[in-house]
């Protein structure tokens, strides 16, 4: 193991290395830019053996490429922000629809703003993928190794984006430890396609079949049943990261800080969950009982996790980071919904706050805290869903 | 350039198509399918995006996006070569919507990355998958549905865009045209394109009896007269430089012999007739010049 | 209402819910989604109610079955599923009393065909069936059916389907029950539209290749450019259709250099 005070967009290079990615299709917009440079780099110093770099003419081609890629049986990456998303979105859906188990790291970057909020990958919840938000740059380097382990097991079969807040994240420099490779080796086999499309190793029986034979719907409830597979194998993969290189983030779909005893929690996703650790610590040496629940998984949602939690608190106040204008965020709903059928009834207040790059601060994760506390306490909040 | 010419003797007899398609009677598209895959054999990926079915061959299928045809190539070149498994070839079957229009840029981009991948383009002229509308491929004054004919229109007003001489500015290893109606002379390009490492394309003219508005029996028949009357030259490019006309009737037929059994064009009067005649003479006159001197001119 | 690409039956069914509308009735038609093409087989539906007509699911059990095609017009699917005593009107060229189509089924015929070839030059038989339509089911009435047809094609060529429409509607046969109750097992899917590899294309045919043995001197021209891969090279040097993947389309015969294949009208069609 070694270590280097590195960027968050440089972890990502790191990590496709460690990974062994065979193919890279990329296009820069910032604030992703610069992966595209230390892939380039990667593969210029020919330290990657056998890897394919390609500088795609735009984000709808590098995402078909990494697909086609994927789908001959070569790992392959890509990655993009904002815009350049938005612009992928129509290969996406095809990426997830034919199971093809590749990782894509997202840079946030907001569509009114060239700053970060997490409009970009919320707005792509229908495509199929699994959605996973990191806090910081070692832990952009250990989930993009594990979300190959994740989208390639059988269980699963589907593509992973890896989500991360632009300029705080992807261009700020933090001492990140580097796992040998031969460790990383032992913990991800090389990737085997299911099934093959090499012409020696394809059933000849699947030539000509016809176009909509079948019922039309089990893709769609295969492809769902994957998803929430997820639940189970992201825990699984993450269990076994933590023995191997004794580094840990919660159970993999949340991580829960100082929840035990708290009268109420606050969840938040991507480096403002890092940012509420340091207010969650300055309410509880206040004498306020607040835990914060770090939604790493937003895709599939840790259902069960909350259901769980929501047994031992008096209230939930959830941040969001994107907001769908006319039905607010969508974190607040999946959360309502979720404890919908529980029969202890939990108060959750919305709140939505860091759009288009707006700042928050240790004080406004206070703040949200100390309203939620209140609930919990049996007051009114001021309403359903504030903006912060 | 392919200085060899194939015989009918030497068309392969094995079929690699798995017939009968859902293509409609007389489909031009099908016969290049057939004729294509004839010579490439079974060592390929076929890449296909949304088009016309033409025909279902003996291969495993990478499909993409409309938009995707380049890029869905690429993808797998560059998966392949990463793998080590550079015996198998990317072979992409592309409609000209595909190729002069939504799925341009992604063409482009592999051509200027110069990637080792094979495109054929079966040229049916117009969107016929979706019932015949216009596309970057259709001819001036055909009219189909997006171009219908009528008071304040002509068919199309604008000429068919040049993409195999668009796709040769790239500077790629070798670009063809070709003709149903010319079989050995297309199995020929097929065969020589397939084993040139790097980009590759193909532009195989695929008359469309539906589209076109002609008797099915007459597919070969119109294709033959397009080629004859200079409206669909047969010529390759190497490393967008090197030229050579591969047909060279001593004079051409005239372009009405090509226009008139078309309902597309039936609405033309003899100005517009003439005009087409001109802008083809012209063009052939370029060609000619250019196969003397071995080399494009523009 | 069956027909094949080509036929115009999507235009019959616009043609029998703007009549229908003429009448002050709800109508809906609705074309058999997926891909058409020249030749392929298709099906089209129509509603008629006498309010909007809200149900969309496709018709699964009809009151009368339309055939437009002569060989359709043989296939016992035309007449499966249809209500008890339900209509099958038939575009064949003979009496109803010699169809083989069973059930509890009564059946009309009309040479739709003889007539679209009499009145428009071209075997489009969908304007030449309505006439009969008109007559046999009383559904829609003649006149409504012409107003309806002007819609569709305006000047001559409405006045050329008017013409057909009027001669089928004189030509219709009564209605006779089915002669045979039990269908056949053995019977032919007419869905054989879709993309991909297709079974079995022979019912596209109207006509047929034959090839002149004596004429013919072995050169595969019309080997190389059949588009469907439908004829097998012999070893005598000949060639022979493949029954279930030629389509018709007389590519062949065309580019025969020495004439040695002739396309045949499918016996019946």
């Amino acid at each position: 193991m070694s270590y280097e005070v590195m960027v968050g967009n440089k972890a990502t290079a790191v990590g496709c290395k460690l990974a062994r990615v065979r193919v890279a299709a990329v296009f820069p917009i910032t604030p992703q830019t610069t992966i595209t440079e230390y892939l380039s780099e990667i593969h210029a110093s020919g330290e990657l053996p056998g890897f394919e770099f390609v500088n795609a003419e735009g984000e709808l081609s590098s995402q078909v490429i990494v697909q086609a890629a994927t789908a001959v049986g070569a790992r392959s990456f890509t990655c993009t922000s904002g815009p350049g998303l938005l612009y992928m979105h129509h290969p996406m859906q095809e990426t997830a629809s034919k199971r093809l188990p590749l990782v894509m790291a997202v840079v946030h970057r907001g569509v009114k703003s060239m700053q970060p909020d997490h409009s970009d990958l919320m707005s792509q919840q229908w495509q199929g993928w699994l959605h996973i938000y990191v806090e910081n740059a070692q832990e952009i380097l250990d989930t993009t190794v594990m979300a190959y382990k994740i989208a390639e097991d059988k269980r699963i079969r589907l593509p992973v984006a890896i989500g991360y807040d632009g300029y705080v994240l992807s261009y700020t420099a933090e001492p990140v430890e580097i796992p040998a490779q031969e460790e990383v080796d032992k913990f991800l086999p090389p990737y085997k396609p299911m099934p093959s499309i090499l012409p020696d190793q394809v059933d000849p029986k699947t030539f000509g079949a016809g176009w909509g034979e079948g019922d039309p719907m089990k893709p769609w409830q295969m492809h769902h049943e994957a998803a929430l597979n997820g639940e189970t194998v992201i825990k699984e993969v993450f269990a076994e990261w933590g023995e191997k290189f004794g580094r840990t983030y919660g159970n993999g779909m949340i991580e829960p800080y100082r929840v035990e005893g708290a009268d109420c929690v606050i969840t938040a996703m991507g480096t403002i969950a890092g940012t509420a650790t340091a207010a969650i610590d300055k309410l509880w040496a206040d004498g306020k009982k607040i835990g914060l629940v770090k939604i790493r998984s937003f895709l599939p949602f840790p259902r069960k996790d909350f259901q769980e939690i929501a047994k031992s608190v008096g209230a939930i106040g959830v941040f969001d980071r994107s907001c769908q204008p006319g039905m607010w965020g969508p974190v607040y709903h999946q959360m309502r919904s979720t404890l919908y059928d529980e029969d202890k009834k939990v108060p959750i207040i919305g709140f939505i706050g860091g759009l288009s790059g707006k700042e928050v601060r240790v004080g406004d994760m206070y703040k949200i805290g100390e309203k939620t506390l209140k609930v919990a306490k049996g007051g009114k909040p001021e309403a359903p869903i504030q903006w912060v | 350039m392919s200085t060899q010419r194939m015989t009918r003797a030497q068309v392969p007899m094995e079929e690699m198509i798995l017939a009968p398609g859902s293509t409609c009677q007389g489909c031009g598209a099908a016969m290049a399918a057939r004729l294509t895959f004839k010579v490439l054999g079974p060592n390929l990926i076929r890449h296909g995006i949304p088009c016309c079915p033409d025909q279902v061959s003996k291969h495993p299928r990478a499909g993409a996006v409309f938009e995707g045809g380049g890029a869905s190539l690429t993808g797998t070149a560059r998966g392949l070569k990463a793998l080590g498994r550079t015996d198998v070839k990317a072979v992409g079957f592309f409609g000209d919507g595909g190729t002069y229009d939504i799925g341009f840029q992604g063409l482009s981009a592999a051509a200027e990355r110069n990637e080792n991948i094979l495109v054929i383009t079966k040229d049916n002229e117009a969107y016929m998958n979706t019932g015949g509308q216009r596309s970057g491929g259709t001819p001036k004054y055909a009219e189909t549905t997006t171009n219908p004919v009528g008071p304040n229109s002509r068919g199309k007003s604008e000429p068919k865009k040049n993409i195999p001489m668009i796709f040769a500015a790239h500077y790629v290893p070798y670009i063809a045209t070709a003709s149903v109606a010319f079989p050995e002379d297309l199995m020929q390009k097929v065969k020589y394109a397939k084993d040139i490492e790097g980009f590759r394309m193909i532009l195989i003219q695929s008359p469309c009896p539906v589209g076109w508005r002609f008797d099915p029996a007459k597919t070969v028949e119109l294709a033959r007269a397009g080629v004859q009357a200079g409206v669909w030259p047969l010529y390759e490019i190497e490393h967008g430089t090197t030229f050579k006309l591969n047909y060279k009737p001593k004079e051409l037929k005239p372009v009405s012999e090509y226009l008139k059994p078309q309902s597309r064009f039936r609405h033309m009067t003899e100005v517009e007739v003439n005009e087409i005649q001109a802008s083809v003479t012209a063009n052939w006159q370029r060609l000619l010049k250019a196969d003397e001197m071995k080399t494009v001119v523009l | 209402m069956h027909g094949r690409g080509g036929q115009g039956a999507v235009t019959a069914s616009r043609i029998i819910a703007t009549a229908a509308y003429e009448e002050g009735k709800y109508s809906q038609a609705i074309p058999m989604y997926g891909t058409e093409r020249r030749g392929a087989p298709l099906t089209a539906y129509v509603r008629i109610d006498d309010r909007r007509v809200r149900e969309r699911e496709l018709v699964h059990n009809p009151d009368i079955s339309l055939c437009f095609d002569p060989l359709i017009s043989l296939q016992q699917a035309v007449a499966n599923d249809l209500k008890p005593h339900g209509q099958v009107l038939l575009n064949v060229p003979f009496s109803p009393e010699k169809s083989e189509l069973a059930g509890n089924i009564n059946i009309a015929t009309v040479d739709a065909t003889s007539i679209a070839l009499e009145t428009l030059g071209r075997p489009i038989t969908n304007t030449a069936l309505l006439g009969a339509f008109s007559k046999a089911t009383g559904v829609v009435k003649i006149e409504s059916v012409e107003k309806a047809i002007k819609k569709y094609f305006p000047g001559r060529l409405g006045d050329m389907n008017i013409a057909a429409v009027r001669k089928s509607y004189e030509k219709v046969s009564p209605w006779v029950p089915a002669k045979n109750k039990v269908a056949p097992k053995m019977q032919v899917d007419l869905n054989v539209g879709g993309y991909g590899t297709l079974k079995d294309v022979s019912s596209w045919r109207v006509f047929y290749p034959v090839v002149d043995e004596e004429k013919c001197i072995g050169c595969k021209t019309c080997w190389i450019f059949c588009p469907e891969a439908a004829l097998e090279w012999k070893e005598n040097n000949k060639p022979a259709m493949i029954d279930r993947a030629c389509k018709g389309c007389g590519v062949c015969a065309n580019e025969c250099p020495v004439k040695a294949i002739e396309m045949k009208r499918v016996e019946g069609a």
